[in-house]
């Protein structure tokens, strides 16, 4: 019987108190009640009940103790120990996938990076008052519709993980490219705290392969931020840009997570996939000693794990290095369906066409982008590159 | 803790519900018959059952006197409410995997809301 209560409940304490209960609730009862007709069947059933018993008084205890933490203000971060483990299931937590994405990000930003509800209703152009409205209704549901304060099940580990790198990764892009006019163009509060937060992640999970990925992705990206806006505010590509003013340090991090990676054997995810590619980018010295066929090659892996047409136009960009802007074109054409209302698709499309000669069809695709770009510092490149065109 | 879980169909039915054939109307209610005992024998089940058509309902309005009787359904929908289990679990990741083995069985989208605690 304990062996059967700890199997369903998964907790051997709990099998062997409640069926000791079960037994001592017999004596009582028995002499005066009687022997039920099916003894082993009603201790199992009064065992069961028991056991669910003691799991609603603890587990009223985790909810108390979960809802202190939702309700605290913000401490400074404490060194790396014990509440860690804590604020890892608080990281699981707030990305839950029963919230809503955009919940997820914001109260992820509140409870785990400690931002303040106006530090996070300007990052994403909202009234403060709807931004703690939102905040309050997600901490609602977690409370109302018993999101658990626990690391997942090991089953469900995998993909829950995924859901905390697709918010941080979300978190992250917001900063390095904004997504509105409204605010700077990069913004490094939130590239930095999204790093921290991918950092304490794999300070806890340092064996899983896509948070490695992830951070070297990150670091890689990150590390060319500084070059990447001009004196004039104005977007510069990577074939641009002063690699001198790459960060280093953060270049020689990333390597070595990405060597880490390749080092494993395993198959590798898709953010071990672009960290590859970031890799390979920030190993050369400029544009042209950069390694086209091995990105291209990663491309293919990655089209592989992710078939999305985004993945897809990033490829063609790789194979026109390749194998000329007439062959990428042909490939960017084929994503019209699926990207017509995506700015960069439109932004490659003008970069080819105008390496091709085609001028008029060049502006054409320009005027698209620079319609669709909300980026401010992106807007300016692409109205800049249009004019120059003859 | 108590969970609803909500399995919706179609307004029109067909003679095989909201099924495309006999033979899968008759394997989903297998499957959903051993997801049932699944459920008892695990200790999650509190009620289950399959509602008739929403156009048999009815509404009552007793704030009024006499009471106000209209043909039903309440909302008008293109989708309605066509059986629901009432569960016990931990937490809602135990809901969660519980409703997802539900929709599997019944081959139907599951809505998992919580009841109100309750009150100590």
């Amino acid at each position: 019987m304990v062996a059967s209560l700890a199997k369903r409940f998964g907790d051997l304490d709990i099998a062997e108190e409640a069926t000791a209960e079960a037994f001592a609730t017999a004596v009582e009862r028995w002499p005066a009640d009687g022997i039920p007709p099916n003894p082993g069947g009603w201790l199992t059933t009064t065992a069961t009940r028991k056991a669910i018993d003691r799991i609603r008084r603890e587990k009223k205890r985790d909810d108390k103790y979960r809802e202190a933490l939702l309700v605290m203000d913000h401490e400074p971060l404490e060194p790396l120990g014990a509440i860690d483990d804590e604020r890892l299931r608080l990281l699981f937590t707030c990305c839950h996938p029963a919230l809503a994405l955009d919940s997820r990000v914001a109260l992820t930003l509140r409870m785990v990076g400690g931002l303040t509800v106006p530090e996070i209703a300007r990052a994403f152009l909202v009234q403060e008052g709807a931004m703690a409205r939102r905040i309050t209704r997600a901490k609602d549901k977690i409370r109302d519709a018993g999101i658990p304060f626990r690391m997942p099940s090991a089953g469900d580990l995998p993909v829950r993980v995924d859901g905390v790198l697709n918010v941080l990764f979300l978190v992250f892009n917001e900063g390095y490219l904004a997504t509105g006019p409204d605010t700077d163009p990069v913004r490094a509060e939130l590239t930095a705290e999204a790093i921290r937060l991918t950092r304490l992640i794999r300070s806890l999970l340092p064996r899983d392969g896509e948070v490695t990925g992830m951070l070297a992705l990150m670091l890689l990206t990150e590390a060319r931020r500084a070059a990447r806006l001009s004196s004039s505010g104005e977007l510069v590509t990577l074939d641009d840009q002063d690699r001198g003013a790459w960060d280093a340090a953060l270049i020689r991090e990333g390597h070595e997570l990405v060597r880490e990676r390749l080092n494993s054997g395993e198959p590798a995810g898709r953010y071990q996939v672009l960290a590859a590619i970031n890799a390979v980018h920030t190993s050369a010295r400029d544009i042209r000693d950069t390694d086209w066929s091995q990105v291209v090659a990663l491309y293919d892996q990655l089209v592989a794990l992710d078939p999305s047409p985004i993945v897809a136009l990033n490829r063609a960009v790789a194979v026109a290095e390749l194998d000329g802007p007439e062959v990428a074109l042909a490939a960017v054409d084929r994503l019209e369906a699926a990207l017509d209302g995506y700015h960069a698709y439109h932004a490659t499309r003008a970069d080819l066409l105008r390496r091709l000669g085609r001028s008029a069809e060049s502006r054409a695709a320009y005027d698209r982008a620079i319609d669709l770009a909300g980026n401010t510092a992106e807007a300016a490149y692409l109205t800049r590159r249009r004019d120059q065109l003859g | 803790m108590q969970y609803l879980m909500s399995v919706f169909g179609p307004a029109e039915m067909s003679e095989f519900g909201s099924y495309p054939d006999r033979e899968s109307m008759v394997q989903a209610l297998a499957d959903t018959g051993a997801f049932n005992e699944k459920l008892q024998a695990e200790g999650h089940w509190v009620y289950a059952n399959g509602l008739a058509s929403a156009t048999s309902s009815t509404v009552v309005d007793g704030r009024v006197d006499p009471p106000v009787v209209t043909d039903g359904p309440y909302l008008e929908s293109k989708e309605y409410l066509g059986g629901f289990w009432i569960i016990e679990a931990t937490d809602l990741d135990q809901a969660l995997d519980l409703a997802a083995q539900g929709s599997k069985a019944c081959r139907g989208k599951v809505e998992v809301r919580p009841f109100q605690p309750l009150s100590e």
